[in-house]
C-alpha cells in the first residue's frame, strides 16, 4: 500500500515538474524568439549578437566574459554561482510568501509592499541601534549580533503586519485581495520613502551614494559567511541561503504535518467546508496572509542584513522586483515549499543571465522579465498543460485503469450515481467538480 | 479653479475610459486585471507611433505651418493604433482564459509582468534610454488645443466655462467622454449590449438560448484591451507630455477600483473617476495648492492619498457591489 | 393519438452518447408523436438528462441519428434546435437574475433594427401570449424577484415565444407545489390538444400516469421500452425503471421519544438576498429517539434554518437549546459538541473535494487529542480511524483512505459524511436532504442508518424536499411556509394532498397547534 502510496505521489509530481519544465522551456525560447526579431528589425545587432543574446539568455551562468579576439567565453564561474545563491534567499522567501497564500486560496501580489516594509523595519533597526563595534556611532554598546537579531525580527514583524492588513480587509469586508495588495503596495512604496526622506540614516559617507541607505555593514550588522565566501570567492553569498533553505523546510512541515496547515489548505481549498467543520475562515485568511507577509519580511531583512546590500531609498514610483518575481517562483513551484527552493533558484539564474547580457551585448536585462512574465503566462494554465501529460498518459493505461474503475463501481449497491454526476446533467449542483472527477476518477 | 477641474478632467477621463475597458471584460465574464499592464503597452505604442512618424516627417509641414487640424488628425491616428494594438495584446489574455480556461488572476498577473518588461527592453533597444519620448517638441506644442490655437488672442479674457472647454485641452479627453457615452450606449440598448451581458450573468443560459459565449468573451475582452490600450496612450499623452517610461503607477488598478466603486455601471462609474480623479489631482500638484502645501505634510502622503482613498471607499462600497455572477469563472462547454 | 397511423414528429434512433468513463445512452430509440404528452422515465443518472440535451444541440452523440417528420437532421446547437422548434424548460432555469422577464424571453431571439433592441413590438407578442395560456407574468420584474413558479411561467414562455411546437420540460414539477404541478399538468395536456409535442421528464409515476399517453423507460443509460400509459400501472413502471422490486416503504418501529434535546424558541434569521426574514420566529422541539422532518417547498427557509441552528448564519432573534445549554450565539465549533450535521449541499459543505478521504474523515475531530500531539497531526492515529469507518460504512472508493474525495462516487461521497457524522456520535442528528440525487439502493442503506440511529437514541432532524421521504421516515412532520412553521402534521394521520395545502400557504394551524407541544 505505502509503495503504490509514494508511486502515485510520484506520479503527480512529475506531471507537475514536467509542466513546469515545460513553461520554462517555452519561456526561454519565446525568449530567444524575441532576442531573433529585434536582432533583425535593428540595423546595429548583426546575426552574431543574435546568436550571443541566446547564448547568454540560456548559459548565462557560465559565463566568464569575452576573450582577446572578442568571442564569448564560457566555463565554471564562482562569483556567478555564489552571486546566483545570493539573489536567490530573498526570491525563496517571497516565493514561500505568495505560496502560502495560494495554499489558503488567496493570492498574495502584495509581495512587494510586505518586501518594502520589511526593508524599512530591518534597516531602521539595524542601523539606529549602535553596536559596540560601528563605524558610524561612537559609545555603543549593544553586541551586533543581538542587533542582527533584533533586526531580523523587525522585518518580519513589518511584513506580517502589512501582510495581515489585506488579509483583513478581505476576511471581514470581502474586498477583493489583489486590490488590497495593489493599493498596499502603493501605499508602502510612499510610507517607506516617506520615512526614509530627511532621515540620518542615508549614506551622507560616500560620494555619490545620496539616494542611498548606509549598507548595514557601516554598524557592523552583517549576516555570517559561514564560509561560504570560501567556496564562492568574490561573490556576495552568504548564511542568509541556509536560513532560507531551513525556513523553506519548515514551512513545508508547517503545512503538511500540523493542524495549522491542514486548517489553512481547508480554507483554501473550501472555505464553505472549513467553515462547516468550525474551522474560523476568517481567522485564517488573516493568519495566512500574515504568515505571508512575514516571509516576505524576511526575504527583504536578509537580503539587506547581508551588510553589502544598498537600498535606494526614493522609491515611491516603482516596487521591488524581489517581489513580484515570488509569484513566478511560487507558481513553477506549483507551491510546493521545497519546490520553491529550486524554482528561486532558477529565477535568480535568469537574473545572472540578464546582468550578462547588459555587460556583454547590446541587449538588455529585461529581456529576462519578459521571459518570467512568460512563464508565469504559462503557469496560468498549467492545469492544461498537466491535463495534457494525463490524456497521453491515460491512452496507454487505458485497459487498467478500465478495469480498476469497473471494479470500483460494480459492487452490488448499485451505486451509479457517478454516470449521474460525470457528464453534466444539471443534477449536480456543483458542475465544475464534477467533471474534474470523471477525468481524475480514472487516475 | 480652472487648472482643479481641468487637471481633474485630465486624470479622470483616463480612469472613466479604462474603468469602462473593465466593465466590458467583466460584463462578459472575464476578469481583466491586465488593464494596468494594456495600459502601459498602449502608452508605449502610441508615444512609439507618434516618435516614428515624426521622424518619417510626415507632419512637419503641417507643424510648420500651424495646421492645427492635420496635427489633431496625427493624434486620432496615434490613439487608433493604440487601441488596435492594445486590442491585440489583451487576446494573450482572451485566448488564455476563454480557450484555454486558465486562471484569469494569474494570466492577468503575466501580461501586467509581461507589459512593463517587453516596453522597458524595447524602449532601451529602441532609444537607448529608460523613457521614450517624441522624437521632436512635446505634447504641448504638438497637440494641445489652445485660445491660441483657435485664432483667439493668448490675452484675451474668456467666459470661466469656455475657458475650461477650449484652453489648454487635449482633443484626445473629448473623444474619449464621446467614446464613453456611445460604449454605454452599446451595452445597455443594443442586441450586442444585452447578449455580453447575458454572458457574464449565465453563460449555460446564454449558451441554450444560442448565443457563443466563446465568442462574446473574446468580444468583450477584446473592446477592454482597446479602451486599455487608447486609455493608457490618453494617459501618456495628457499626463506625462507624450512620454512613456512602462509605468502608470497602479493606474490600471485604480481604474478597477473605479470600476467596482461605480457598481459596473457606466454612470457611476463616471461619478467615481472624477472623485479619484481629484485624488490624483491632488497628488500631482499639492504643492501649487496653497492651503495643502501650507500645511507642512510629506508629499508623499499626498502621493499615498488615491490608494489609500480607494482602500477606503472599496471597504465601505464592497458588501454593496453587485459583481457579474459569472466573471472569473472559465465556460466550459462540455460543462452545461 | 387520433390517427390511424403514428405520425412522428421526432424520432430519436438508436442513440450513443459517451462520456470518459461511462456511457450516458446505449442505443436508445425515441419515437415523439404529434399532438402527445411522452414521459421520459428513469432514475436519477439513467441517462434521461444526456438524452434530452443531445436532442436540444448540447451534445452530439457518437451514434445514431435524429430526424424530424421522417427527415433526418442534424442538430448541432441550440440554434438549430430553435429552428426546428425545439424548446426546453431546463430542470435548472436557464434565466439571467438581474435582466428582467422581458428581456430573459427575447434574449437569443431579439427584434433589432440597426442593432438596436426594439422591444416594443416583443412585448405585445409576449404579452398576447401570455394572454392565450393564462401564463401570467410581470414582464418588468426583475427575475431574481419573482417566484419560483413564476420563473418556471417565463421559462414556458420563452419556448412559446419562438414558437415551438416541440417542447421539452425537464423535471419541471420537482420545485412547485402539489397545487401549481396540478395547474402545470393542465397546461401541458392543453399544449399536446394544440397538436404541440411534449417531452416529459421525470421519476415521479403519479404525474407520469395522470398526464402522459405513452412512457418510455430508461435504466443506466439503456431503453427498457416503451408502453401506453393506460395499458401499465405504476408497479410495474417502477419495476422497469429500477429494475427489482421497490420496496416503497420504509420498516421500522414506533417511535420511542424521551427527554427533548433540541429546544428552539421564535428563531429568527435574516435573509442574504431579501430585506424581510428568511426563517421568522420559529419554535419547535426535537426529542431524543425520534425523526422530525421539517416539509416545504424549497426556499421557504428551510436552508437558513439549518444554517441558524448550526451557525452558519447569525440568528437575529430567539433562543436555542441544545441538550440543556443555551447555544444561540456559541460558535459552530461548540455547537458540534453536541450536534451532528449531513449538510445539504456535499460538494460545498460536506468535503473539502481536493483533500484525502481521510482528512475529510476528521474534518471536525483533527483537533481532538488522539489526532494529534502538541499541533502535530497523529497521521497513523488517523489512517486508523478512517479505515475503520471505511470498513463499518461500507464506504467504496478506489484507493481507501489516501482516495481524494473528488474522485469518488456521489453516492459514496454522501456515504463518507454520514460515516463521518453518525460516528461522532452526538445527541442531534442534522440531515438535510441526504438523499438528493442518490439512487434507489443508496437511500435504502441511508433511510435504513438514520432509523438505525434514532432507534439508538439519537434525535432527528430531517430537512427534505421529497414527500414520499417525509412520509415514510418522519414521526412527526412540521411544515414550513415563508420562514414560519405553518402545521404540524402526523404521518399516519395525513396525506400528500393535506401537506400540499400547508406546502402552498393555503392552508395553517394556529400558533399554538404548530407549535410541536
Amino acid at each position: 500500500m505505502k509503495e503504490r502510496l509514494s508511486k502515485l505521489y510520484a506520479k503527480d509530481g512529475t506531471k507537475t515538474v514536467l509542466s513546469s519544465i515545460i513553461s520554462i522551456i517555452i519561456g526561454m525560447v519565446v525568449g530567444s524568439i524575441i532576442i531573433v526579431i529585434v536582432g533583425a528589425c535593428t540595423s546595429s545587432l548583426g546575426i552574431n549578437s543574435v546568436g550571443e543574446g541566446i547564448q547568454l539568455v540560456f548559459g548565462g551562468l557560465f559565463s566568464t566574459g569575452r576573450d582577446a579576439a572578442g568571442n564569448l567565453t564560457f566555463g565554471f564561474n564562482s562569483t556567478n554561482l555564489g552571486n546566483m545563491l545570493f539573489r536567490a534567499f530573498p526570491l525563496i522567501m517571497t516565493g514561500l510568501s505568495v505560496a502560502i497564500a495560494q495554499k489558503t486560496g488567496l493570492f498574495n501580489i502584495g509581495a512587494p509592499g510586505q518586501y518594502l516594509m520589511g526593508t524599512a523595519a530591518t534597516l531602521y533597526v539595524a542601523l539606529s541601534i549602535p553596536t559596540s563595534t560601528s563605524t558610524l556611532y561612537e559609545g555603543g554598546t549593544v553586541p551586533s549580533w543581538l542587533v542582527w537579531v533584533l533586526a531580523f525580527l523587525a522585518g518580519m514583524l513589518a511584513g506580517a503586519i502589512w501582510g495581515a492588513i489585506p488579509g483583513l480587509v478581505k476576511a471581514y469586508l470581502n474586498i477583493n485581495e489583489v486590490l488590497a495588495c495593489i493599493m498596499c503596495n502603493w501605499i508602502a512604496a510612499n510610507l517607506v520613502t516617506w520615512v526614509f526622506d530627511g532621515s540620518a540614516l542615508r549614506n551622507t559617507l560616500e560620494s555619490g551614494k545620496t539616494g542611498y541607505i548606509y549598507k548595514t555593514s557601516y554598524n557592523d550588522v552583517a549576516t555570517a559567511k559561514l564560509g561560504l565566501d570560501k567556496i564562492f570567492p568574490d561573490s556576495q553569498v552568504n548564511g542568509g541561503i541556509v536560513i532560507a533553505i531551513v525556513i523553506a523546510i519548515l514551512i513545508y512541515i508547517l503545512m503538511s504535518k500540523t493542524t495549522l496547515g491542514y486548517q489553512l489548505k481547508a480554507c483554501g481549498s473550501n472555505r464553505h467546508a472549513a467553515r462547516y467543520a468550525g474551522i474560523s475562515d476568517k481567522r485564517n485568511i488573516v493568519l495566512s496572509m500574515a504568515i505571508a507577509g512575514a516571509l516576505a519580511g524576511t526575504g527583504a531583512a536578509l537580503y539587506y542584513l547581508s551588510g553589502n546590500t544598498e537600498f535606494f531609498w526614493s522609491t515611491y514610483q516603482s516596487l521591488p522586483d524581489a517581489g513580484f518575481n515570488g509569484i513566478p517562483v511560487a507558481l513553477l513551484a506549483a507551491n510546493n515549499p521545497i519546490g520553491v527552493i529550486f524554482t528561486a533558484m532558477f529565477m535568480s539564474m535568469l537574473d545572472i543571465c540578464g546582468l550578462q547580457l547588459t555587460n556583454l551585448t547590446a541587449y538588455n536585462e529585461y529581456i529576462t522579465d519578459v521571459i518570467i512574465a512568460v512563464i508565469v503566462y504559462l503557469s496560468a494554465f498549467s492545469l492544461v498543460i498537466k491535463q495534457m501529460l494525463t490524456t497521453r498518459k491515460k491512452h496507454k493505461d487505458e485497459p487498467a485503469a478500465a478495469a480498476a474503475s469497473a471494479s470500483d463501481a460494480a459492487p452490488p449497491t448499485g451505486d451509479d450515481t457517478e454516470p449521474d454526476a460525470a457528464p453534466p446533467t444539471g443534477d449536480d449542483t456543483e458542475p465544475e467538480a464534477a467533471v474534474q472527477q470523471t477525468v481524475k476518477g480514472d487516475d | 479653479m480652472v487648472d482643479l477641474i481641468q487637471k481633474t478632467l485630465l486624470y479622470a477621463v483616463p480612469l472613466m475610459i479604462v474603468a469602462l475597458a473593465g466593465v466590458f471584460a467583466e460584463r462578459s465574464g472575464i476578469i481583466n486585471l491586465a488593464l494596468e499592464g494594456i495600459m502601459i503597452f498602449g502608452a508605449f505604442v502610441g508615444v512609439w507611433f507618434v516618435r516614428v512618424v515624426q521622424e518619417w516627417g510626415w507632419f512637419a509641414e503641417a507643424k510648420a505651418n500651424g495646421d492645427w487640424l492635420a496635427l489633431q488628425g496625427f493624434e486620432l491616428l496615434a490613439m487608433l493604433v493604440s487601441a488596435i494594438l492594445g486590442a491585440v495584446f489583451s487576446l494573450l489574455l482572451s485566448f488564455a482564459s476563454v480557450n484555454l480556461k486558465a486562471d484569469q488572476t494569474i494570466g492577468g498577473t503575466a501580461l501586467n509582468l509581461m507589459a512593463p518588461a517587453l516596453v522597458l527592453f524595447l524602449i532601451r533597444i529602441l532609444a537607448n534610454q529608460s523613457t521614450l519620448y517624441m522624437a521632436e517638441g512635446d505634447a504641448a506644442s504638438w497637440f494641445m488645443i489652445k485660445k491660441s490655437t483657435l485664432g483667439i488672442d493668448s490675452s484675451t479674457e474668456l467666459n470661466p466655462i469656455l475657458e475650461i472647454l477650449i484652453n489648454k485641452v487635449y482633443l484626445a479627453t473629448y473623444v474619449c467622454i464621446l467614446l464613453f457615452v456611445i460604449l454605454s450606449i452599446l451595452l445597455y440598448k443594443t442586441r450586442f449590449g444585452l447578449r455580453l451581458r447575458s454572458c457574464g450573468e449565465n453563460p449555460q443560459a446564454a449558451d441554450s438560448l444560442g448565443i457563443n459565449v466563446y465568442r462574446m468573451r473574446y468580444a468583450g475582452t477584446t473592446i477592454s484591451g482597446a479602451l486599455a490600450g487608447l486609455g493608457g496612450f490618453v494617459y501618456a499623452l495628457t499626463t506625462a507630455g507624450c512620454s512613456a517610461n512602462g509605468d502608470v503607477a497602479g493606474f490600471g488598478f485604480l481604474a478597477l477600483a473605479v470600476m467596482i466603486f461605480g457598481n459596473w455601471k457606466p454612470l457611476n462609474i463616471a461619478g467615481a473617476a472624477l472623485l479619484f480623479g481629484l485624488f490624483k489631482y491632488i497628488a500631482a500638484s499639492y504643492s501649487s495648492i496653497e492651503v495643502l502645501s501650507n500645511l507642512g505634510i510629506s508629499s508623499y502622503f499626498y502621493r499615498l492619498l488615491p490608494y489609500l482613498v480607494t482602500l477606503i471607499v472599496l471597504a465601505f462600497t464592497s458588501k454593496k457591489s453587485r459583481a457579474p455572477k459569472a466573471e472569473g469563472i472559465p465556460y466550459d462547454k462540455g460543462q452545461r | 393519438m387520433k390517427t390511424v397511423q403514428p405520425d412522428n414528429v421526432i424520432e430519436m434512433l438508436h442513440i450513443t452518447k459517451e462520456f470518459p468513463g461511462i456511457i450516458a445512452n446505449d442505443d436508445i430509440t425515441l419515437q415523439l408523436r404529434r399532438g402527445e404528452v411522452h414521459a421520459l422515465l428513469g432514475e436519477n443518472g439513467a441517462g434521461k438528462s444526456t438524452l434530452m440535451s443531445v436532442l436540444f444541440g448540447l451534445y452530439q452523440p457518437e451514434k445514431g441519428v435524429i430526424k424530424k417528420n421522417g427527415q433526418e437532421v442534424k442538430i448541432n446547437d441550440p440554434n438549430d434546435a430553435t429552428a426546428l422548434g425545439i424548446g426546453m424548460v431546463h430542470q435548472h432555469f436557464k434565466l439571467i437574475e438581474v435582466f428582467t422577464v422581458l428581456d430573459n424571453i427575447i434574449l437569443g431571439a431579439e427584434t433589432t433594427k440597426l442593432g438596436f433592441l426594439q422591444k416594443k413590438e416583443a412585448r405585445k407578442k409576449v404579452e398576447a401570449i401570455s394572454e392565450k395560456y393564462g401564463l401570467k407574468v410581470d414582464l418588468d420584474a426583475r427575475v431574481e424577484d419573482i417566484t419560483v413558479g413564476m420563473q418556471q411561467r417565463v421559462e414556458i414562455l420563452k419556448m412559446l415565444y419562438r414558437d415551438n411546437e416541440i417542447l421539452i420540460f425537464d423535471e419541471p414539477t420537482a420545485v412547485l407545489t402539489p397545487q401549481e404541478i396540478d395547474e402545470l399538468l393542465v397546461t401541458m395536456r392543453a399544449f399536446a390538444d394544440e397538436g404541440k409535442s411534449i417531452l416529459f421528464i421525470s421519476h415521479k409515476l403519479n404525474e407520469i400516469m395522470t398526464v402522459a399517453d405513452r412512457v418510455t423507460v430508461l435504466r443506466k443509460g439503456k431503453c427498457i421500452g416503451t408502453v401506453n400509459t393506460k395499458d401499465t400501472d405504476k408497479q410495474s413502471l417502477s419495476n422497469m425503471m429500477v429494475g427489482r422490486p421497490v420496496q416503497l416503504e420504509v420498516v421500522k418501529d414506533e417511535a420511542k421519544p424521551t427527554d427533548t434535546v433540541l429546544h428552539v424558541e421564535n428563531l429568527t434569521v435574516p435573509s442574504t438576498t431579501h430585506k424581510r426574514n428568511a426563517v421568522n420566529g420559529v419554535s419547535f422541539d426535537v426529542r431524543a429517539g425520534e425523526i422530525v422532518c421539517i416539509a416545504g417547498i424549497d426556499g421557504n427557509g428551510q436552508s437558513e434554518l439549518v444554517y441558524g441552528l448550526t451557525g452558519l448564519e447569525k440568528s437575529s432573534g430567539g433562543t436555542v437549546t441544545l441538550c440543556g445549554k443555551d447555544i444561540s450565539h456559541a460558535t459552530i465549533r461548540q455547537r458540534g459538541e453536541n450536534m451532528s450535521h449531513i449538510p445539504e449541499d456535499r460538494h460545498k459543505h460536506g468535503l473539502i473535494l481536493d483533500f484525502t478521504l481521510e482528512q475529510n474523515m476528521v474534518l471536525q475531530r483533527f483537533q481532538e487529542p488522539q489526532f494529534q500531539h502538541f499541533g502535530f497531526i497523529n497521521a497513523p492515529a488517523v489512517r486508523e480511524y478512517s479505515d475503520r469507518l471505511i470498513e463499518q460504512y461500507d464506504v467504496r472508493s478506489g484507493q481507501g483512505s489516501i482516495t481524494t474525495a473528488r474522485s469518488m462516487s456521489g453516492g459514496n461521497q454522501q456515504k463518507a459524511i454520514i460515516a463521518r457524522e453518525l460516528d461522532r456520535d452526538k445527541p442531534l442528528i442534522m440531515a438535510v436532504q441526504p438523499t438528493r440525487g442518490l439512487d434507489v439502493g443508496a437511500i435504502e442503506y441511508i433511510h435504513g442508518q438514520l432509523v438505525a440511529a434514532r432507534d439508538r437514541g439519537h434525535a432527528i432532524l430531517l430537512i427534505s424536499l421529497e414527500l414520499d421521504e417525509v412520509m415514510s421516515l418522519s414521526d412527526r412532520i412540521l411544515v414550513m411556509y415563508e420562514g414560519e412553521i405553518v402545521g404540524e402534521l402526523d404521518p399516519k394521520k395525513t396525506d400528500v394532498q393535506e401537506l400540499g395545502l400547508y406546502m402552498a400557504g393555503a392552508k395553517r394551524q394556529s400558533g399554538k397547534e404548530a407549535r410541536g407541544a
